[in-house]
């Protein structure tokens, strides 16, 4: 057994695997509120990539950053997360907000065309090329854990820790804060939580502008690890994503982290023990195995309906 | 009720045998044009190529150039030739409805492209069929123009027939390579590229560890992961350099000592920028040929700057032998697409990159070769 393989793969499934995850939550939480398929989720993943990477140009770029490394980090972090939470609240007033009381089919179509929108937009503002953050100039890849011929990149621990830490923060707010109970009984019973006075409104455009946040900061891990950035990358993140938040259970928060983390690591154990080309064809293989033995997901509740 | 009824069904069918007509209408005049001669003031040429999505450097790169040979050409010749742009992206399907939008539109005497070999494969059927010209600037997969499949189909830049040899003696030669790994991209151009360099290494008894990656992939870490550190050469038959940027990044990260040798897809200063690495290129720079500054001088005047790899220059060569056949074919006002594609095929033209542009009798065109890139710190220097 090579056990220096076996642990990168590990560590290359669970960095892929975070990123997932944080986008399965966004899908998540608006699916649990709203029963809607937001498809333009990996859009905004997109556009916290790109404000990240206009963050990092105005702070000298990684050639001659003008603040600490950290500090650059930890804003391009926060401009994303706020810019693609502004986004998420935007998208959700004016494409879905009109639409809530429509059949469900006018919402799913509005997303794919708030998708179509805002790629189309970002391809107007910056053009077709791909950005990249040369993040190899900002931290050095000898930089990190080494063992033996393992090397793991301090960048992708950064991106491992920094979404742990946001999973659990979101899980800590939905258990143990008045809004997170707010959103859970929005979830339950929109109707019913109105006439127990909660904002439900308010409550929507709060978890979409979480939810779009950790997409956001999702966008810049992404161009952190993997360097560059374009237009249309929302499209393959937002359908791991989606497939991960399915398998985990729509609408299930630890489902979505645990669903992220299983594709990504299925991804990486498929490219590196089996074969790269079919690593996509086992992926959704487990999406198809798991929706047949269990229908609602791996975290998900059946829905019982009072008839 | 009923005779509502009624009417309302009369009214759809008498509407769907008009839209019948109207979409039948442009496949009769595909038939029609290919012999009709048009008006030269109205002749204008297509351009099929990937404007936006992954390859949209490439194509943008090149549609840039062929609107600045529009300009010189118009300017010289006081032509008023005017190009449709069709974005084809990574696309095959794309392509064909970009081929059919071209065919039906009779005002079409030529088409620059198109960029990539999967659209060439999709939409060069449709141009035979209409006897429409069509001259690439980087489509490169061998059987294009071997297979006799498209005879209107010629190319201003080696195949990969010559590629495949280039990188295969670089590697082993320069390099002194004796195990790599080979990886396409699952396209068209990728797998019969990764295919023949493959091959090659093989005859040269290195050992080759063959690999694939989907076009969309952005992480290759666990691919990466399987490279040995015995591997010298990771040749990536590649469309989109970021990708090879991406790949080159990642074994540096896990310490491997292999270097990413990327094929002409991947040519892109600005995009595909290692520490360390190769890339090959259907054309020499521009800026180091014999008269080169002076037309990077205009180009520069004319884009306003705008950044520029391998991938322009010979998409300016392909419509500048374009419009040199429509203005050839339009002599007594009027031109067919038939005059304009063996006016293509009897092409001998100076080529800005140095020599002639000359077709053989299948369309390649004679005489070309490829060229190899050394790339240290992101700096580009002709190595072979």
């Amino acid at each position: 057994m090579d056990w220096e393989k076996l642990v990168q793969i590990i560590v290359n499934g669970t960095t892929l695997g975070s990123v997932y995850a944080l986008v399965a939550l966004g899908f998540s939480m608006v699916y649990g509120i709203l029963k809607l398929l937001n498809f333009a989720h990996g859009d905004v993943l997109m556009v916290g990539a790109f404000i990240g990477w206009g963050v990092l140009g105005q702070l000298g770029g990684s050639l001659d950053p003008t603040v600490p490394v950290v500090l650059l980090i930890a804003l391009m972090m926060i401009a994303s997360m706020i810019g693609g939470g502004l986004l998420g609240v935007a998208i959700e007033r004016f494409a879905y907000r009109p639409l809530r009381n429509a059949p469900r089919i006018a919402p799913l179509i509005s997303a794919l065309g708030v998708s179509f929108f805002i790629q189309n937009t970002v391809l107007l503002l910056w053009g077709a090329d791909f950005r990249t953050y040369d993040t190899f100039d900002l931290v050095d890849p000898f930089t990190g854990l080494h063992v033996g011929v393992l090397n793991v990149w301090l960048i992708r621990l950064v991106v491992i820790a920094s979404a742990f830490a946001m999973m659990v923060g979101l899980y800590t707010l939905v258990k143990r804060t008045k809004l997170g109970k707010a959103m859970q009984a929005t979830a339950y019973d929109r109707e019913a939580a109105a006439m127990m006075g909660i904002d439900v409104d308010k409550v929507i455009v709060k978890t979409f502008f979480i939810g779009s946040a950790l997409a956001g900061a999702a966008g810049v891990l992404v161009g952190l690890v993997f360097g560059q950035i374009n237009h249309f990358m929302g499209f393959n993140y937002g359908l791991k994503g989606f497939t991960a938040a399915v398998v985990g259970g729509i609408g299930s928060i630890p489902g979505a982290m645990f669903g992220g983390l299983f594709i990504g690591l299925a991804e990486a154990f498929a490219a590196g023990y089996v074969s790269n080309t079919f690593k996509d064809l086992i992926v959704f293989s487990i999406l198809i195995v798991v929706m047949i033995f269990r229908p609602s997901g791996l975290f998900g509740k059946a829905a019982v309906s009072k008839v | 009720m009923k005779r509502l009824i009624g009417l309302l069904g009369l009214a759809f069918l008498v509407t769907a045998a008009v839209a019948a007509t109207a979409i039948a209408r442009p496949t009769q005049s595909t038939g029609s044009t290919a012999v009709e001669a048009i008006n030269c003031r109205a002749a204008s040429l297509g351009f099929a190529g990937p404007l936006t999505g992954p390859a949209a450097f490439l194509g943008q790169e090149q549609i840039s150039w062929s609107r600045f040979a529009a300009l010189q050409f118009n300017r010289q010749n006081k032509t008023n030739f005017k190009i449709v742009q069709g974005d084809t992206q990574l696309s095959a399907s794309l392509a064909r409805t970009v081929g059919r939008q071209f065919v039906s539109n009779s005002n079409i005497l030529g088409v620059i492209g198109p960029s990539t070999s999967q659209a060439v494969i999709s939409s060069a059927g449709l141009f035979k069929t209409a006897k429409l010209a069509a001259v690439s600037g980087s489509a490169t997969r061998t059987d294009l123009t071997t297979a006799g499949k498209f005879p209107t189909f010629f190319r201003v830049v080696p195949n990969d027939f010559v590629q495949s040899p280039s990188i295969v003696n670089f590697s082993v030669g320069t390099l002194k390579a004796k195990k790599v790994v080979v990886i396409d991209s699952q396209d068209d151009y990728s797998t019969a590229l990764a295919k023949g360099v493959t091959y090659r290494f093989r005859l040269k008894r290195v050992t080759v560890q063959r690999e694939s990656v989907a076009a969309t992939d952005t992480d290759f870490s666990s691919l990466v992961t399987n490279v040995g550190n015995d591997v010298q050469v990771v040749v990536f038959a590649t469309q989109t350099a970021a990708a090879a940027q991406t790949l080159s990044n990642q074994l540096r990260e896990q310490g491997k000592r292999a270097v990413v040798l990327g094929t002409d897809g991947a040519y892109s200063p600005g995009v595909f920028k290692p520490r360390n690495g190769y890339v090959s290129s259907f054309a020499p720079d521009i800026r180091l040929v014999r008269g080169g500054p002076a037309i990077v001088k205009a180009y520069n005047a004319f884009s306003k700057n705008k950044t520029f790899g391998t991938f322009g220059p010979p998409s300016y060569m392909a419509t500048w032998v374009l419009m040199s056949a429509i203005n050839t074919a339009c002599r007594d006002g009027a031109a067919t697409r038939a005059e304009v594609a063996a006016n293509v095929k009897r092409t001998r033209l100076p080529s800005i990159l140095g020599g002639q542009v000359r077709f053989t009798s299948k369309g390649d065109v004679a005489g070309a070769k490829f060229y190899m890139f050394k790339i240290t710190n992101g700096k580009y220097t002709l190595a072979g």
